[in-house]
């Protein structure tokens, strides 16, 4: 039977989706492989675990030996309970059997006969017993490290793609694995800040970080990593696959077949120029963005960069890490977003949805941050085209406070005659209803304006993305979200200050048509989606779209505005 | 086939320590050894060979265990298993 398909959350650490089969790390140390033999191996594959069960024996007695010699007989009975493990039949012959019956490789049969004894143990009502456990978990290390250290060379090649699963993956771990047939990473601790993430990001492979119900999945389930929506999706439904493997296939495409779909013109059909940028979250990432074709770095998240070790880095590092994304960006204007997090927060997933001291507002409190940060900006803006952003403005009075602060930095950098662009623009997020309300009185104060969708929608609907309970009520298409989309280009239309969407609304290739219709031509998106909503702009003409909006304006239920969106994008 | 009934005498239950020489008186002989719980409903049967086995018993002090030897020398391991499992 089947098991049906579930949806697991984590936090994002690194872009991109991957579908692979879970590959479990039993023990921080050593991955559990899990490998279909050919039949001629198997003969040699037993022999192999015997050579581990002999030489833990061998290990076992001389530390009896040793124990016996240090402190007597009474305390070598432990290691007597260990040896019997090894030659119980329990358990080393059931291992054997499912090595010959089943065709694998000894650590996935020593997992698998394990587990259920473990399960055995936790079912037992008494609590000495069940602390016994640890007994067999100390014998099954020492089995696994002693088939480690005596590997089978066919697992230098994995036969499958692998998704490396456990509490924690050492980087070390998905270094020497990136060769083979790794391609996505979930763990059930961590944090984009840590190493692995960092790890992960530079290979490009995508990960999902921090989600505790991975606990639940084994090797060899099939897995979806999903880094650009925060989740693992365990057991796929043939549609979900499809889903997946179509936009595998988009991201793969400009990779391998001299990226002709990213590097496209972004036109319309009836010629109409769409500006299409990528939102990026790390620094590795510009590189693979301006690779790939992109004109622009739509929105750079600052906050990741920043507390990338945990700790604030010194404004050197800062300036250091900033140029680097100008250099790499080549000459393509990066939107730095100033750090839009509480520094307090333990939750980096930014879809909590947030009623408290966040973005500007942060900034606002801790300004020994924010100058900090802005100096840095500013310090880094000779190395290229730069814009900054701030986040989660909500009202007039919180970007004057913002401007003056500009004004005492760049005043401070004049002083030490330190160079910066004086030029560089300076634009407000509209991610609040408040913002999306006044957004025309803030027009003479910025240069421009970028649009969160995500934000926006969570507070103009209140649902919490994070909240699975309420989770089918977040929707891009709801009457209310048009209103307000549309409210904003008519009171930013005659301003003429340009405006992005960057949130993932502009990544789906459906709502990204209603953005155009609504008259929103410049786009940011992930990496991730970059292919697929490019062909969507080359596609589409934008003439209908804007007939298009006109209609679904005056529609009263989402589901009828989301079917006839798609009906007119994906037309036969 | 002999069988007999015992109660554990260990003040520890049938635990590491007990287990593991149980495990190792069964091993000296040829018989095939195994004990299930009398005292309980879903009587599991464990074989005495098997310190696995015989830890998932969880016999605690006072449990009532059968001990059922089959072989050459099966007097002679009913005998010498309760008389140990009785403490």
């Amino acid at each position: 039977m089947k098991d049906s398909e579930r949806i697991i959350h984590g936090v994002v650490a690194s872009v991109g989706a991957a579908i692979g089969r879970a590959l479990r790390s039993f023990d921080p140390l050593f991955v559990s492989f899990n490998l279909k033999l050919r039949p001629e191996q198997v003969r040699k594959e037993v022999d192999r675990f015997r050579g581990s069960v002999e030489k833990s024996r061998e290990q076992l007695k001389r530390m009896q030996s040793q124990l016996k010699r240090k402190s007597g007989p009474e305390s070598s009975f432990l290691i007597d309970a260990h040896l019997l493990v090894l030659q119980d039949r329990l358990f080393v012959d059931r291992i054997i059997d499912k090595i010959e019956n089943e065709q694998i490789n000894s650590e996935w049969a020593i997992q698998q006969v394990s587990e259920d004894l473990f399960q055995a143990y936790d079912r037992l009502n008494d609590d000495y017993l069940r602390e016994r456990r640890g007994d067999l978990e100390d014998i099954v290390r020492r089995l696994l490290h002693n088939l480690h250290s005596n590997p089978l060379p066919s697992f230098k090649k994995l036969p499958y793609d692998a998704i490396l699963v456990g509490k924690v993956v050492p980087p070390s771990t998905l270094f020497e694995l990136r060769s083979q047939r790794v391609v996505g990473l979930a763990t059930e601790t961590g944090s984009p800040l840590s190493h692995t993430a960092i790890m992960a990001r530079s290979l490009e492979i995508p990960a999902v970080v921090g989600a505790p119900e991975l606990a639940e999945v084994s090797s060899g389930d099939l897995l979806i990593v999903d880094g650009d929506r925060a989740l693992v999706i365990v057991s796929p439904s043939d549609a979900t696959l499809d889903e997946y493997k179509n936009r595998r296939r988009d991201e793969k495409a400009p990779k391998k077949k001299g990226r002709s779909a990213a590097s496209a013109p972004s036109v319309t059909e009836d010629r109409v120029r769409i500006s299409l940028g990528a939102n990026i979250n790390f620094s590795e990432e510009v590189r693979p963005a301006i690779t790939i074709g992109c004109e622009s770095i739509g929105l750079y998240r600052t906050e990741f960069d920043f507390f990338r070790e945990g700790k604030q880095p010194d404004e050197e590092s800062l300036v250091a890490d900033y140029s680097l994304v100008l250099k790499s960006a080549k000459g393509a204007p990066v939107t730095f977003r100033t750090i839009d997090v509480g520094i307090d927060q333990k939750s980096w997933d930014g879809v909590n949805m947030n009623l408290g001291v966040r973005g500007l507002r942060f900034c606002l409190e801790n300004t020994d941050v924010f100058k900090k940060q802005l100096r840095s900006l500013y310090r880094a803006s000779v190395f290229g085209p730069m814009r900054i952003l701030l986040p989660f403005v909500s009202s007039v009075d919180d970007l004057d406070s913002a401007h003056e602060i500009i004004a005492e930095v760049r005043q401070e950098l004049d002083l030490k005659r330190l160079g910066y662009d004086p030029g560089v623009p300076i634009g407000v997020m509209i991610e609040t209803p408040a913002a999306a309300q006044t957004c025309d009185l803030m027009a003479s104060r910025v240069d421009f304006f970028c649009l969160g969708t995500n934000d926006l929608i969570q507070y103009y609907l209140v649902v919490d993305r994070s909240d699975r309970s309420v989770v089918h009520l977040y929707n891009p298409f709801h009457p209310a979200i048009l209103r307000c989309l549309h409210q904003v280009y008519t009171l930013l239309h005659p301003t003429g200050k340009p405006v992005t969407v960057c949130g993932e609304m502009a990544a789906d290739p459906p709502s990204a048509a209603v953005l155009l219709g609504l008259g929103f031509t410049s786009l940011s998106v992930s990496l991730a989606a970059y292919p697929r909503i490019k062909r969507m702009i080359r596609s589409v003409s934008y003439a209908q779209l804007r007939d298009l909006a006109a209609q679904i304006l005056k529609m009263q239920k989402p589901r009828d505005v989301e079917e006839k969106v798609r009906a007119t994008v994906y037309r036969p | 086939m002999k069988e007999r009934e015992v109660v554990i005498g260990h003040r520890l239950g049938l635990h590491a320590r007990a287990a593991a020489k149980l495990v190792q008186l069964s091993t000296s002989f040829q018989s095939n050894i195994v004990l299930f719980r009398s005292d309980s409903n879903n009587p599991v049967e464990a074989d005495a060979r098997s310190i696995l086995s015989v830890l998932l018993l969880s016999a605690a002090f006072g449990s009532k265990v059968s001990v059922r030897a089959d072989g050459v020398d099966e007097d002679q391991a009913l005998e010498s298993i309760c008389e140990y499992l009785a403490g």
